[in-house]
């Protein structure tokens, strides 16, 4: 990752941001990068990651995907991938999001992470994780991908900043102490009518091993997890297609609930 | 006794025999293309009435298709139900013989225990009145029919697949369930992952339902009854061996062994 990006590399990188910059999802771009390379699609994001904060976009944190078994056996990997967060992709709840604010929305629920310490211990422990972490917020994350129709391999949606788009945090913070997010359940409905459904299990075993494995990941690259940064820790339940004028209600016990509504065009 | 009466009696023998050689027989609904849910229903009565001929006692009832995504997927609108009996209910902790199902699967479900008579048109606050303890709860579906493969009136006549269930701790019911985590492990590795709200958005809806559906066929639920308010999650395949454990957020826990 730390190696010097080819010109493959900078191509991708540049396809995926011109797709953003003009709300028009571009071709996979595997054909780009060697099958399965995982350093090569990292470096793309990477570029991108840079790039946008060269632009003033300020990096508040990450998120993590793939985090549940079935989603990781349909792309044939077994560990999870991350992304990078940005300020700009944190809703306000109540705030109207605009339907074409995120190519193709895809919406899932999840527990996020606020953290009042640095992790940038080489091998965190889970102890370190419950330390630095000041609280948990109840999260909706809005995924998109910038690649056409969801086309995506392995390397296309790492390269793709993880299919990232937008989120939205709960309100009431809930410190560690007082919540077994291992067997919270999730529930995500639409207008009243449940379209998802979860528990705290469904992410990676536990949302706190996926936190582990992203601190573990991040203090290797030379990149830890600061103080103040959000984790989004990934899906309690199946992602849900996203319709114009759709609101979403998600409740996770012990952690409360959060709202996600889209503009009807 | 009138053809139509004597048909039902037929079917009811024909699932009848399935069940205690443990041998699927064909859908009822390719011999008998006449048969709709109304029959259905009393094919079902039937068959229990047989089983109660036989020193079984009637326990409770159990609802099927609570969850939206099942509706949607075998095309129907409105639950079902079937009758739970005593040789139905196995002890926590017990190995099961898997000797008498066909193709067991199984899901994890909520259960009320009632100490009020819940009739007809009951509103929530009534049903809620009605229960004194809840508790986590396996059941067993295990298809009398070839490859589970079955039509709405088919799966009612089949007492709605309904073949075992075993129930954890009764607890409390002044918690609240609407959003339990619902983790069913076999082995020790999670198989089904839901929360309870999968339940017609939430587990107290299915007992105002069941009380709605059994008055249909002139039964009220009875103080003293158990039932079971639906799966959470989809069905798994129960195979000899099997540990199997539903873990739930604040209800406690329930296993079950699945032996020779």
């Amino acid at each position: 990752m730390q190696s010097q990006a080819t010109d493959a590399e900078l191509r991708a990188a540049m396809q995926l941001r011109q797709a953003q910059e003009c709300g028009q999802p571009c071709a996979p771009v595997r054909t780009l990068l060697a099958d399965n390379d995982l350093d090569s699609a990292y470096r793309v994001q990477q570029l991108n990651t840079e790039y946008w904060q060269q632009q003033g976009r300020r990096l508040v944190g990450r998120k993590i995907g793939l985090t549940s078994k079935e989603v990781q056996t349909q792309l044939g990997v077994n560990q999870p991938d991350f992304g990078a967060l940005f300020a700009d992709m944190a809703i306000a709840e109540g705030d109207e999001i605009p339907f074409s604010a995120v190519l193709q929305p895809k919406i899932e629920a999840e527990v996020a992470l606020v953290l009042e310490q640095d992790l940038d211990m080489q091998q965190p422990t889970l102890a370190d994780i419950l330390r630095a972490t000041a609280f948990a917020l109840p999260a909706l994350e809005i995924v998109g991908s910038r690649v056409e129709n969801w086309d995506i391999r392995i390397v296309d949606t790492v390269a793709d900043n993880a299919s990232s788009g937008l989120y939205v945090l709960g309100g009431k913070p809930t410190p560690l102490s007082q919540i077994d997010l291992k067997l919270c359940g999730m529930s995500l409905s639409c207008r009243g009518e449940p379209v998802s459904t979860g528990a705290g299990v469904a992410c990676l075993g536990h949302p706190l091993s996926a936190a582990l494995w992203l601190a573990k990941t991040m203090a290797q690259l030379g990149q830890p997890l600061r103080a103040g940064d959000t984790i989004l820790t990934g899906a309690l339940g199946p992602m849900v297609t996203v319709q114009p004028g759709d609101v979403f209600d998600c409740e996770i016990s012990g952690l409360g609930s959060v709202r996600a509504s889209f503009s009807a065009k | 006794m009138d053809s139509k009466r004597h048909q039902t009696l037929q079917m009811a023998d024909i699932l009848d025999k399935a069940m205690l050689n443990s041998q699927a027989t064909p859908q009822l609904s390719l011999d008998y293309p006449e048969i709709g849910l109304k029959q259905a229903y009393q094919v079902q009565a039937a068959g229990i009435e047989k089983r109660m001929n036989r020193s079984e006692k009637l326990l409770g009832i159990k609802m099927g298709f609570t969850s939206r995504a099942k509706m949607l997927q075998m095309g129907v609108d409105d639950l079902i139900w079937g009758r739970l009996t005593s040789t139905m209910q196995l002890v926590e902790g017990d190995r099961v013989s898997m000797q008498r199902f066909i193709h067991p699967r199984i899901e994890p479900e909520i259960a009320f225990r009632l100490n009020k008579t819940l009739k007809g048109k009951v509103s929530l606050l009534e049903a809620m009145d009605a229960v004194e303890a809840i508790a986590p709860a396996l059941e067993i579906i295990d298809s009398r029919y070839a490859n589970f493969k079955f039509s709405l009136a088919d799966v009612v006549a089949d007492n709605s697949s309904s073949s075992g269930f075993v129930l954890g701790q009764w607890c409390s019911p002044k918690q609240d369930i609407s959003n339990q985590a619902m983790v069913m492990e076999i082995n020790g590795k999670p198989v089904q992952i839901g929360s309870s709200s999968a339940i017609l958005g939430n587990p107290w809806r299915s007992l105002v339902e069941a009380a709605r559906l059994a008055a249909e066929s002139d039964i009220c639920l009875e103080a003293g009854w158990i039932v079971l308010a639906g799966a959470a999650t989809a069905a798994h395949p129960l195979c000899t061996g099997d540990h199997v454990c539903l873990h739930t957020s604040s209800m406690g826990q329930v296993h079950l062994h699945a032996g020779e």
